[in-house]
């Protein structure tokens, strides 16, 4: 459809060597240096302490997946299919907690909960509780989009539950399962909750290499069995479901079948959630933060580096997601081998740790030459947020653009059209929701990045959690508390306006 | 040329000109560096390091680039920043708030070796022979105790004693693997030796102590009375001393093995970018003034300069038994003592 010299080759390819950069040179280049260190090797040997490393980060990612599904996924499909007042607010409010670092609402339970926190049990309800967000979107859409001609065709000869089991479910199954594949990687690749609650694990082990030992080879030898999980349970995914990893059925101008008989249950389930993950974690930093003295003057100094986070966070969001769009047409537009193929590849990337990703920014950016006058310079950051964000984003999209039919593309050439063009006018409109949820979740995402920012940001400026990160050395926890609900509100206001476009929509 | 073709050509150069020009704003916007200027990697907390930086940049007429740590438990921090910017090193100055990451630094050769005149009457044990880093304003581990749960005269002289049964439960500290705690338990290894420290530490463990996220939590805990005692550093038991909560401090060892001393740690980094500012950066740091300044403030640290009064709440360093220790090889046990110390507490 597209020849070689178009303009599709010149896009796609930016996007590819942006992506080969950002995302795979920095850990390629540091895991290349690595290999020297003898010392370092001695960590991927599976003695007894490495078997339960590994037991309990796939404990933690499985068990994290499997409660936040078990969580959102229903609530989903409630929002999908159940009549409920007020809904654009209610979605808004379940999806707040995927807001707070999950390390502030760990912080928010040991407050209440002495004894039984510091296990892997607790770990694992308290990454469920901040990642459920994410299971329930990806349910949400994708029972939005089942064929109503199905259902209404089993109503009648089926009872609800039994449509629901038999032709519902296995329609948004790859949805979910892909939903619980991205709370799995977020899950072990997250060091905050389980360094807090205590919990020995891969990210745990890498942090300490680091922080502790200064070991850069450890570090990143260490890095690599949780690399392998990641890469395991993603083939293991991409088999299981296929390309329908990144998508369901495109929706047809049947509307899907109401399930307004469970609206009780799912009234109920909603305000259970509502209390324990978000009420509750807010009720105790609101008390911890009424402790807090002196704050006046740490938030009045920090209105620079509020100014300069959202600043690098809506161009950082801007630029990851023009690349994640033109990485996600290609993997949607990929053969099925080489899709599945992109996919792992994608999961695997986004699972490297933060730390590793900084440490080897700094090794590639930091020399003489055109690089190093990029290096001490904001372009660090946006370097940062592509780095960690465009992999997430182009999975995002990519599960986008496979409902825009390609033969829309096909009537596009035929016509003439260059490829600029087509997808300016037939396949950005179509996916223009998708790409706004995309970048709003990328300036969430950046707009709280900690692990590369504190390694790369330049000498003199700051953002917002490197300033809050940098004061609360030597105070109190109230003050974390009262530093987190700010971070939280400013990142709020946009995801309201986000809840608002999506309501005007939802009444079209 | 038809009008696909154009809309492609224009679009294409919208793209490629925005990205220059986000590019270019973006870059230029930390560029516009004054040509008397200094770098500083700082892990003394910044809200004490801060204000004796400003004073500096306002005296001197030198723009101040200072890039402040995290606590150690929260991310990775500065001194992996200057182990992965040893080839092209960015920072001028490094400020250590206790010996272990510059004697790491030392030894990755990221430091260069700088004698100030300002370390003309500090102590010859804080000042390396060799010039690669000099000591000021001192803080100490302390034993913190919860004034309303624990009379004065039965709270523990020794650290030793909160191994003791009557403590079970009671005792609170931080993670011993990072920032002073790391440098307290190594210099605990070097100048007992292993098997007692390996026996107070499972001791330790089975009197079920707290281990917690960082030394300003030991406090907290202190001072709510979830625990009756813990160990941390003056600064953080003078914040609470100075909000009026139940917390007092006892010097531990005094009479044994001396009261563990971490002087904040000022050295010059190897291929420093501005030199000439840094040497007279350090110069500053180093002087009575800052050191006045330091006692002044919450961060109560004890000047090492005869003559510069001391802070309140904390007694002279001539007035108790310092432990005497060879910094360096008290840091040259950190991996080690890590290591041993991580099956024991169950870290």
């Amino acid at each position: 459809m597209w020849g070689a010299w178009s303009s599709r080759t010149a896009v796609v390819g930016l996007a590819l060597a942006v992506f080969v950069v950002c995302c795979l040179l920095p850990s390629g280049y540091l895991l290349a240096v690595s290999l020297g260190s003898a010392t370092g090797l001695s960590a991927l040997l599976i003695d007894a302490r490495q078997r339960q490393l590994l037991s309990t980060t796939a404990l933690l990612g499985v068990g994290t997946a499997l409660v936040a599904t078990i969580i959102g996924a229903p609530l989903g499909a409630a929002l999908a299919r159940v009549t409920m007042p007020a809904k654009a607010l209610l979605r808004l409010a379940l999806a707040a907690p995927v807001l707070f670092p999950p390390y502030i609402v760990a912080l928010a339970w040991t407050y209440v909960c002495s004894n039984w926190i510091y296990t892997p049990g607790a770990a694992i309800l308290v990454l469920g509780l901040v990642f459920y967000p994410l299971s329930m979107l990806a349910t949400e859409v994708a029972m939005r989009r089942v064929d109503g001609r199905l259902e209404e065709a089993a109503l009648l000869v089926a009872p609800r539950a039994r449509v629901l089991r038999r032709i519902t479910l296995p329609l948004v199954g790859p949805a979910v399962l892909a939903g619980g594949l991205v709370i799995f990687v977020l899950a072990i690749s997250e060091f905050g909750v389980p360094g807090l609650l205590r919990v020995r694990v891969y990210t745990t082990e890498v942090f300490t290499a680091f922080a502790a030992l200064y070991d850069f080879g450890r570090a990143i030898h260490l890095a690599l069995p949780l690399l392998l999980l990641c890469l395991t349970v993603a083939a293991i995914a991409a088999w299981l479901v296929g390309d329908r990893l990144v998508t369901t059925s495109r929706p047809v101008g049947v509307r899907p079948v109401a399930f307004d008989d469970w609206r009780r249950a799912a009234t109920t389930s909603v305000v259970a959630v509502l209390t324990i993950a978000l009420v509750l974690p807010i009720a105790i930093l609101v008390r911890e933060a009424l402790g807090a003295r002196g704050l006046g003057a740490v938030l009045a100094g920090s209105r620079e580096a509020i100014a300069n986070s959202l600043w690098l966070a809506a161009v950082g969001a801007t630029v990851v997601v023009i690349v994640g769009a033109c990485l996600g047409y290609t993997r949607a537009r990929a053969g099925s081998i080489g899709g599945r193929l992109a996919d792992i590849l994608l999961v695997v990337v986004f699972a490297v740790p933060s730390t590793i990703v900084g440490i080897g920014l700094i090794g590639l950016w930091n020399r003489p030459g055109a690089a190093g006058t990029v290096y001490g310079t904001d372009a660090m950051l946006v370097l940062g947020y592509l780095a960690r964000f465009v992999p997430l984003t182009a999975l995002a999209l990519a599960a986008n653009v496979r409902y825009v039919p390609v033969s829309q593309e096909e009537a596009a050439a035929v016509g003439g059209a260059g490829w600029l063009r087509t997808m300016w006018r037939i396949v950005l409109p179509q996916v223009r929701l998708g790409l706004a949820a995309a970048w709003m979740v990328a300036l969430i995402m950046a707009f709280g990045e900690l692990g590369v920012s504190i390694l790369v940001a330049p000498p003199g400026e700051a953002t917002l959690p490197i300033r809050v990160y940098t004061l609360i050395a030597n105070t109190p926890p109230s003050h974390v508390a009262a530093l987190a609900l700010l971070q939280a509100a400013i990142v709020f206001l946009p995801l309201a306006l986000l809840a608002a476009a999506m309501r005007v929509r939802e009444r079209r | 040329m038809p009008r696909s073709d154009r809309f492609t050509a224009g679009a294409s150069r919208a793209i490629v000109g925005a990205s220059v020009a986000a590019a270019l704003v973006v870059g230029c916007r930390s560029s516009d560096r004054t040509s008397r200027e200094v770098t500083i990697y700082v892990s003394t907390d910044r809200v004490f390091s801060e204000p004796v930086l400003q004073d500096y940049g306002r005296r001197s007429g030198v723009k101040v680039n200072a890039v402040y740590d995290t606590e150690e438990t929260k991310s990775t921090g500065l001194a992996n920043r200057l182990l992965a910017e040893k080839s092209r090193p960015q920072a001028d100055v490094f400020w250590s708030n206790e010996p272990v990451r510059t004697l790491v630094l030392k030894s990755r050769e990221v430091l260069a070796p700088y004698r100030s005149p300002g370390a003309e009457g500090i102590p010859s044990v804080l000042v390396d022979p060799e010039g690669y880093w000099t000591g000021f304003s001192a803080r100490m581990r302390v034993i913190a105790y919860n004034t309303t749960a624990v009379k004065k005269d039965e709270a523990p002289t020794s650290i030793f004693e909160l191994a003791d049964p009557k403590w079970k439960g009671q005792v609170a500290m931080a993670d011993p693997r990072f920032g002073s705690t790391s440098f307290h338990v190594a210099a605990l290894y070097a100048l007992a030796g292993d098997e007692k420290m390996d026996d107070f530490f499972r001791r330790l463990k089975a009197n079920g102590v707290r281990i917690v996220d960082g030394n300003s939590v030991v406090r907290e805990l202190v001072a709510r009375g979830d625990v009756k005692v813990g160990l941390t550093d003056t600064d953080d038991v003078n914040v609470a001393m100075e909000e009026g909560q139940p917390v007092g401090m006892v010097l531990p060892d005094r009479d044994g093995l001396g009261v563990p001393v971490m002087p904040n740690m000022v050295s010059l980094i190897a291929n420093a970018p501005h030199p000439e500012e840094a040497r007279k950066l350090i110069d500053y740091l180093l002087s009575a003034d800052v050191e006045r300044q330091l006692a002044q403030s919450k961060a109560v640290q004890i000047p090492l300069h005869a003559g510069v009064p001391g802070p309140k709440n904390i007694p002279a360093i001539d007035t108790f038994k310092p432990m005497t220790l060879d910094y360096a090889k008290a840091a040259s046990r950190v991996e080690d003592v890590t290591n041993r110390l991580a099956p024991i507490l169950g870290l």
